[in-house]
This record gives C-alpha cells, sequence and structure tokens, in this order.
C-alpha cells in the first residue's frame, strides 16, 4: 500500500505530504481544492503514464505550479534569480513482497526512511542547458520549455524503471470525460525520430510554441476582453481562451501517420459511468493493488449511485488500496467516514480516529449533507429549517452581512442529534455552535450529553431559557411582544400568535425574515452570533 | 542450510542449478548468480529450455549483483549525497582512502573495490542490504563460485549467514579466474586454496560441502591423467567417468610439431595453449586456456609449457595456477587429449599419421 505521498510543484500543490490509510481513501474537498490533481499525481508515479502514453511524451507546461513558474520568471536575471520549477511526486509504499522490495532502498526526501517507493521527476535536462539559457535570454513567453525537460522514474533503490513495476499496477477510473486519443501516437513518434534529432524536434517544437503563444497575445487578446466584460458573475477569476500548449498539441500533431491510406487513430468512446467503473473494478480486482476513481457519482441516479458505492465497498478487497475523490457526501457516508482524506486550504487532514458508531450511524443517514460540514469553515448548528431562518435574519440585524459571506455554515441538524454533530466537528478540528431549544429542560440537562464534547472557543452549545418557552416560537414572543410579532407577521387581532407561530413555523420564519421591522432575538441566538463572527 | 556442491569438470555443475530451479516451490523466488557472461547467457538459456515457469527465476552477473542489491539502493547512507551512476570495469583509482577508493567524481563504481565496497554499504545499512534481499529472494545460487575471491568471499560470509539459502556450485581445481586481481584479503584463499576457505566455513558450521565425483564428459583415461594433477594431499577423491563409449581414438597422447598440422585435419581437436607465448612456431587456431571454461568438445590438442612437460614425466613442479590450467585444459576432452611436443614423454604413446 501506498503509506506516504509527497508532490512538489505538482500543479496547485507546491508541497503536499499526506499519509493515506490502508483500503479505501476517500478524497474530498472543495472545488479546485487538488482531489483530482492528487489522483493525477498517484497514477503518474505509478505508472509514468498519462493517457495511456509516457510522461515524457506528454509533458504539459501547466503541470508545473503557477506560483512556482510566476517566481521564476520574475526573479530570473535578478539578484534574486531560483532554480527553474521541477515537479517531483514521491509514493512511500509498504509491504514485504519480493515485487515491492526490488523498489526499497532510501533514495527518497526523507532520508532516514529505508521502505519500498517510487518517484517520478521531471527537472531541466542537463543536455539541454545551453538551449534553456537561450530560450530564457530571449525574453520568451511566461511558459516553461519543456522540451528541455526531462522526465526520470526511479525507485527508492536508486533504480531507472523502464516497464512499469508489477507491483505498482493500478487503475484509473475516470467516469468525468470521454478521452479522444487521436493525434500523435507511438508510431508517429517512431517514424518522425527516424528522421529529426532530439535536437531538431527540439527547436521546431519551441518555434511552433512560440507561434501558438502570439496567437494567444494578438489575436485572442481581443476576444479574451470581450468575454470577460460578457460574463463577469461567471467566475471570481479571469475566463478566457488561450491556445494549448501541451505537448499533445504540438506541431507533431499536424502529422498523421498511414500504412496504405489508413490512418492509425482511435476514437474515444463514451460509456456509462457505472459501466465502466464497475467492468474495470471487476477487472483489476485480482491483479491491481492501486484503484483510482474519479468522481463515481457523475452521471448516476441515486439508485445507480447505491448500487455503485455498495460494489465499491464489497470489490475494496484488504490488499487493494483505493483513491476514490467524489463530490458526493452520499458516496462519503457509503464508503464510510473515517476514510475520509479532507483537502481543505492547502491542508490535509484524516478522521481515523472517528469512533466506528459514528461511522456507522453516517452510514444509515447516507443522504446527510457530511460535504457541508467537512468543507465549512465554521458550522453554526441548528435545530430545524425555521431556526435557520430566524438565525440567518438574527445574524445580518448584529453584523450587516449574511453568515455565509463570514464564512458561517448555518445547518439544521434534522434527524442528527448534537453528539453526533459535535463529534465529527471534533474529528475535523471545526469551530462550531449548536443552538438547542431546552424542550422543558434545564440547560443543565440539554448540555449533560455532549458536555465531554464541549471545548470554549472551539465547540459550544447555547440552549434557550427554560423559563422563556420550552422552542423557539414562545421564546420570540418572550424577547419581543405578541403586538410587535402580530404586526411582523402580519397577523389579524385576534389570532393567538404563538399558535399560529407554532402550526406555521416555517412560515412564520420566512416571513420574520422577509420583514423590514426591527425585532428582538433570545439571548441564546444572540450569544451564539457572538460566539462564532 | 547453506550448501557447496564440489563437483569436477564435466560433473553437470550448471544443469545441477538448473535441474533445482525447476524442482523449487513454484511461490519461492530465486537468483542465479555467476561471473562470466557466457555462463549467465548459458544458463539463460537452459532455464528458458527447461523450466516452463521461469517467472520466479532471475539470472544475475557477479557485478550487477552487487552494484544493484548491495551498493545502489543504500550508497549515501556510507557516503551522504553520493548515487551510483555507472561501472568502472578498467579503472584504478591508485592508493587512496575512502569515498575516492570507491567511486569516480560521476559516481561510478571502481570493480577492483566493488565487493569491498558493498561490504562498507551494507554496514552502513545496519543490515538493511540483506534485509531487503532476503525478502526479495528465498533462495540464490552461485555457479562457478571458485572464480570468486578477496571481498567477494566476505560477501559469501554475509550471505550464509542472512537467512537466504545459498546454494553454490563450483571445481576448486578450476580457480582460474579472478574476480579482483588487486583485491588483498583472503590472499591466502586465492586461486584452488579457496578450497581452505570452504574448509572452514563448514567447520563453523555455515555450510555443508558435498562432493560430486562423478564426471559425464570425458573418458576415465583423460579424468585419471587430470585427477593426477592435484597430488592426493589436496584431498580430493578420484574421478569416476560415466563417459564408456570408445570412438576409435581415445586416450591420451603426444603428437610431434611436424605432424601437428596432419593431426589438427585429421581429428579437429580444440587447440589449447597457456597464453599466446607458448608455441608460437605453432600454425594452429589455438585458444588460451582461461577461455575456454565450461567448454566441452570430442579431442583436444595442448602445447604445453616446460612445467607441465616436466609434470607429465614426474617431475611436480607446479604452481596452483598452473595446476588449475592444466587440470581445465585436460577435462574439455570427451575422448582423447594430445600435448604437442618433440620431447619423450613417459609412457604416452606417440602419434603418427597412417603411411
Amino acid at each position: 500500500m501506498i503509506s506516504r505521498i509527497i508532490i512538489r510543484g505538482y500543479r496547485r500543490f507546491r508541497s503536499l505530504d499526506i499519509e493515506p490509510i490502508q483500503g479505501m481513501n476517500i478524497v474530498v474537498g472543495d472545488n479546485e481544492s487538488g482531489k483530482s490533481t492528487l489522483l493525477e499525481a498517484i497514477a503518474l508515479a505509478l505508472t509514468n503514464k498519462v493517457n495511456g502514453r509516457w510522461t515524457r511524451d506528454e509533458l504539459n507546461p501547466f503541470w508545473f505550479n503557477v506560483d512556482a513558474v510566476r517566481e521564476f520568471f520574475e526573479k530570473y536575471g535578478t539578484s534574486e534569480q531560483v532554480a527553474p520549477p521541477t515537479i517531483r511526486i514521491e509514493l512511500f509504499l509498504s509491504g514485504d513482497s519480493p515485487d515491492l522490495q526490488q523498489l526499497r532502498g532510501v533514495y527518497n526526501s526523507r532520508h532516514e526512511d529505508d521502505c519500498p517507493g517510487v518517484v517520478l521527476t521531471i527537472e531541466p535536462d542537463d543536455e539541454f542547458e545551453s538551449e534553456f539559457e537561450e530560450y530564457l535570454a530571449s525574453d520568451p513567453p511566461r511558459i516553461l520549455p519543456v522540451e528541455y525537460y526531462r522526465v526520470q522514474w526511479r525507485s527508492f533503490a536508486d533504480q531507472e524503471l523502464g516497464r512499469q513495476p508489477r507491483a505498482l499496477s493500478c487503475a484509473y477510473i475516470d467516469s468525468r470525460t470521454i478521452r479522444s486519443t487521436s493525434g500523435v501516437d507511438h508510431h508517429t513518434r517512431e517514424m518522425l525520430s527516424e528522421y529529426l534529432d532530439s535536437k531538431e524536434r527540439a527547436q521546431v517544437s519551441v518555434a511552433h510554441r512560440r507561434s501558438k503563444q502570439q496567437i494567444t497575445s494578438h489575436t485572442l487578446t481581443g476576444i479574451n476582453q470581450r468575454i470577460s466584460q460578457d460574463n463577469p458573475d461567471l467566475h471570481d477569476r479571469d475566463i478566457g481562451i488561450q491556445m494549448d500548449q501541451s505537448s499533445r498539441t504540438s506541431w507533431e500533431t499536424g502529422v498523421i501517420p498511414q500504412v496504405e491510406g489508413i490512418p492509425f487513430s482511435m476514437a474515444g468512446q463514451g460509456q456509462q459511468a457505472a459501466i465502466k467503473v464497475a467492468l474495470a473494478m471487476s477487472r483489476t480486482v485480482d491483479r491491481s493493488p492501486f484503484v483510482l476513481i474519479e468522481e463515481p457519482e457523475n452521471h448516476l441516479s441515486h439508485t445507480s449511485l447505491s448500487r455503485l458505492a455498495a460494489r465499491i465497498r464489497d470489490l475494496a478487497g484488504e490488499d487493494q488500496q483505493m483513491f476514490v475523490a467524489t463530490h458526493s457526501s452520499f458516496v462519503l457516508n457509503r464508503l464510510g467516514l473515517d476514510r475520509l482524506l479532507l483537502l481543505h486550504n492547502g491542508d490535509t487532514m484524516k478522521l481515523t480516529d472517528l469512533d466506528d458508531s459514528t461511522v456507522e450511524y453516517f452510514q444509515k443517514l447516507a443522504g446527510y449533507d457530511t460535504l457541508r460540514i467537512a468543507l465549512a469553515s465554521k458550522v453554526v448548528f441548528v435545530e430545524g429549517p425555521s431556526d435557520e431562518l430566524i438565525f440567518q435574519r438574527a445574524f445580518r440585524d448584529a453584523k450587516h452581512m449574511d453568515p455565509v459571506d463570514a464564512g458561517i455554515d448555518v445547518i439544521a441538524m434534522g434527524g442528527l442529534t448534537a453528539k453526533r454533530a459535535l463529534k465529527l466537528c471534533a474529528a475535523l478540528g471545526r469551530r462550531a455552535v449548536v443552538l438547542q431549544d431546552n424542550d422543558g429542560l434545564s440547560v443543565d440537562e440539554v448540555r449533560e450529553p455532549v458536555e465531554q464534547l464541549l471545548e470554549a472557543g472551539k465547540r459550544e452549545m447555547r440552549v434557550s431559557d427554560p423559563t422563556n418557552g420550552p422552542t423557539l416560537e414562545p421564546q420570540l414572543i418572550a424577547a419581543n411582544s405578541e403586538a410587535t410579532l402580530r404586526s411582523v407577521l402580519g397577523l389579524r387581532q385576534d389570532a393567538n400568535v404563538e399558535k399560529w407561530m407554532t402550526r406555521e413555523k416555517t412560515e412564520a420564519a420566512l416571513r420574520i425574515l422577509k420583514s423590514q421591522e426591527s425585532i428582538a432575538y433570545p439571548a441564546y441566538i444572540t450569544e451564539a452570533i457572538d460566539l462564532v463572527a | 542450510m547453506n550448501r557447496l556442491t564440489l563437483a569436477v569438470a564435466g560433473g553437470r555443475k550448471t544443469q545441477s542449478i538448473v535441474d533445482a530451479c525447476q524442482q523449487r516451490d513454484a511461490h519461492k523466488r530465486v537468483l542465479v548468480l555467476t561471473y562470466t557472461l557466457r555462463n549467465q547467457d548459458e544458463l539463460r538459456s537452459r532455464l528458458a529450455r527447461q523450466t516452463l515457469a521461469s517467472g520466479g527465476i532471475e539470472v544475475m552477473g557477479w557485478f550487477t549483483f552487487l552494484l544493484n542489491h548491495w551498493v545502489r539502493p543504500y550508497l549515501k547512507l556510507a557516503f551522504p549525497g553520493r548515487r551510483l551512476t555507472g561501472f568502472l570495469y578498467d579503472g584504478d583509482p591508485g592508493h587512496i582512502a575512502g569515498e575516492a577508493r570507491f567511486l569516480d567524481r560521476e559516481g561510478r563504481a571502481y570493480r577492483r573495490h566493488l565487493s569491498k565496497l558493498s561490504t562498507e554499504v551494507l554496514s552502513a545499512s545496519k543490515g538493511a542490504v540483506l534485509d531487503r534481499l532476503s525478502k526479495i529472494y528465498s533462495a540464490i545460487y552461485v555457479d562457478e563460485v571458485q572464480d570468486l575471491n578477496g571481498f567477494d568471499l566476505v560477501v559469501l560470509e554475509h550471505l550464509m549467514r542472512s537467512p537466504i539459502e545459498l546454494h553454490m556450485v563450483g571445481d576448486v581445481r578450476q580457480a582460474l579466474l579472478d574476480t579482483n586481481v588487486a583485491d588483498q584479503k583472503y590472499k591466502q584463499y586465492r586461486g584452488p586454496q579457496i578450497k581452505r576457505w570452504f574448509d572452514l566455513q563448514e567447520k563453523a558450521g555455515l555450510l555443508s560441502i558435498e562432493h560430486n565425483e562423478q564426471c559425464w564428459r570425458s573418458n576415465q583415461q583423460i579424468m585419471d591423467l587430470a585427477d593426477s594433477v592435484f597430488p592426493t594431499d589436496w584431498g580430493f577423491q578420484a574421478t569416476k567417468s560415466m563417459n564408456t563409449a570408445p570412438v576409435g581414438h581415445d586416450g591420451v597422447f603426444v603428437v610431434r610439431t611436424t605432424h601437428a598440422a596432419a593431426y589438427y585435419d585429421r581429428f579437429e581437436p580444440l587447440c589449447l595453449r597457456h597464453s599466446r607465448s607458448t608455441a608460437r612456431d605453432l600454425e594452429l587456431p589455438f585458444h588460451n586456456i582461461g577461455e575456454v571454461k565450461g567448454v566441452g568438445t570430442d579431442h583436444v590438442l595442448i602445447a604445453p609449457t616446460g612445467p607441465s612437460l616436466k609434470f607429465l614425466n614426474g617431475a611436480d613442479e607446479l604452481t596452483d595456477r598452473s595446476r588449475c590450467s592444466l587440470y581445465v585444459a585436460i577435462t574439455r576432452a570427451r575422448y582423447s587429449v594430445a600435448f604437442v611436443t618433440d620431447k619423450d614423454v613417459a609412457g604416452l604413446d606417440v602419434w603418427e599419421p597412417a603411411a
């Protein structure tokens, strides 16, 4: 199994060091937190291949960490010049099998570790040192000339790996995209390499790249301006188009080899996600020690997803290690919360110390939006939808913004108990405040079952004052007056305010949320706002 | 238990390794080591021919073994920051101590100190080299073990003390090659004296030695002559030949130089000499004896050295090395051995071309 992953300089990971667990790992994170990138990086180091072709043939300047590339070009030629960006992906493995032990040694970035492993590095090729220098001196576009880079794939025994070792075989299942593999292939490359030497090819490639960059910086500039003017709300970052600079679209793709008039090209086949996952998993269950699954929830109905989740769980043998990247709380809950590997603000987190009963609890409550808790930075738990609405208005009144803009997620617990919610937050290290009705009990009686889980400044609980009534509605009446609420709610003079509110909970809360009149809030709510804001 | 099988020339030593590989537990991984390239090729092709499931068997040269399994994975523990980048077969670092003795500036290892380097890396790794090896291979076979010397023997000592089963096969009377002439370690066990080192290991309980006196190649007359090259105080048993079918020209002969060309035309013997400087006036396709180890042929013609001639006449002044050389030359032949000389040799028939 992979016991540690160290990634440096690959895409959004300037530096990442995580320790996955045996069996299933569920990779979860915000959009763009690097879930897919993590899976890609694992596959890259396991296979040295991208879309079925060797890494060096698919090298793409945009694999390099953007910040590192920017820093390099900004500082180049100044007194603070830094070394060219590099990529390094290390997989630390454990296991006593002969195949794995072949890969054992101390050539990894943690010098004290003597274990099996592989490392893939992408760094400037010494042989092209002077060409690289020339490129940089010619006021180039700020894109790394990857044709002057080399890919090395070695075991921790410092042995260059030619073929993929059996111990590293992996199944990569990506149901998001249909892969098109037209264009340059093995045959093209062989034919071309007979006519051109590597330096000639690199020269042509640089020229080609430069011309494409020109299209981007001249022809496309106007178009990009129009796009960003047309759609300012589309995304919080600038969106535009540019010429594809990866080697895949290099000059060689303009050339298609043929034999007796028939072209070598493979057509991408769209397939149903479930069939893909199921086929790939049952095919590889005896031979691939590693399975990578990208967003299995895609294109699936709820029931198919349920079946698929069960299948993934069944097939996940003890000898196999799986990495499942998902957006779906359902997948996460079903496969087991303790399997969570959270990528969050460049940090990673695991839930391995979550107790079994909590894991089981969420497996049964699989529809619960656990991911929301996992991905929030601060959480306020309220009892139900009406409490949620009232809290929102109270927060807006106090802070003049919505909770969500203050990084606070207000979550109605619904069927979830305060105890489970707090346990999960404790395991995740999330700041949380739980608001509870007293339901006729004393404050101490309500707090008693979760007292152990509370910690000032981290996890707190506020309970409504029993003298002001058991639930939200009488609490609101006590904080204001019947007359105020009657007016806010637009009720007739003869209507019983408490009775109406209790019967029409959500409607009442909605009317309060929309009302322009000012109202007061029970102390437990205002205290909670101060705690969390 | 570690085993050493000392067999005679033509004792089917290499075949015994192939057989053992075939009979191993299918799930066990074994490594077969040997010194010469030719022997590696021979082992590979025999294994490929005879073993269908050769998946768990690897054939490797001795140097590759030391480079890839001893030095490469742990080199930086002995010499921080260093990596192994290559191998210098002929280079000589001169008399320097430390890192530069083993590696050149680029990180290439010198052959002459490779086995010493291996033992240094082993101790720097605190035994991890052997732990790793023993998890990869359950058994290691060493063919032509008599070719090893100096620190190679220290490497063998470590392997014998590891959980790996070590099976060695060889013939100390054919100790002609040295992996390392410059190595001063265990100088007293050079050449055929390696037998004394084996005996010590057996006494220490690390090794059990088996003798195989059956010869499947040469006939009894030839083997009697070969046996006599090593006096009885060496402790070798008499060889029993299993080749009993005569072909019409069997035994040991003397050929006069004037008849050498005719003899060659008649029997097409493999022509052997001690070195290029021997028998320079004869126009025959000679091979140096060191090159023909492992070869079997019907007839052999030998250009004897001075001491060899004296030996044939009963005056034994042979050095260890010349004993091995003569033994190897004689035991290439299945049916006949002829010495080309104009001197008299007691007790041997002189071959005359038919009138």
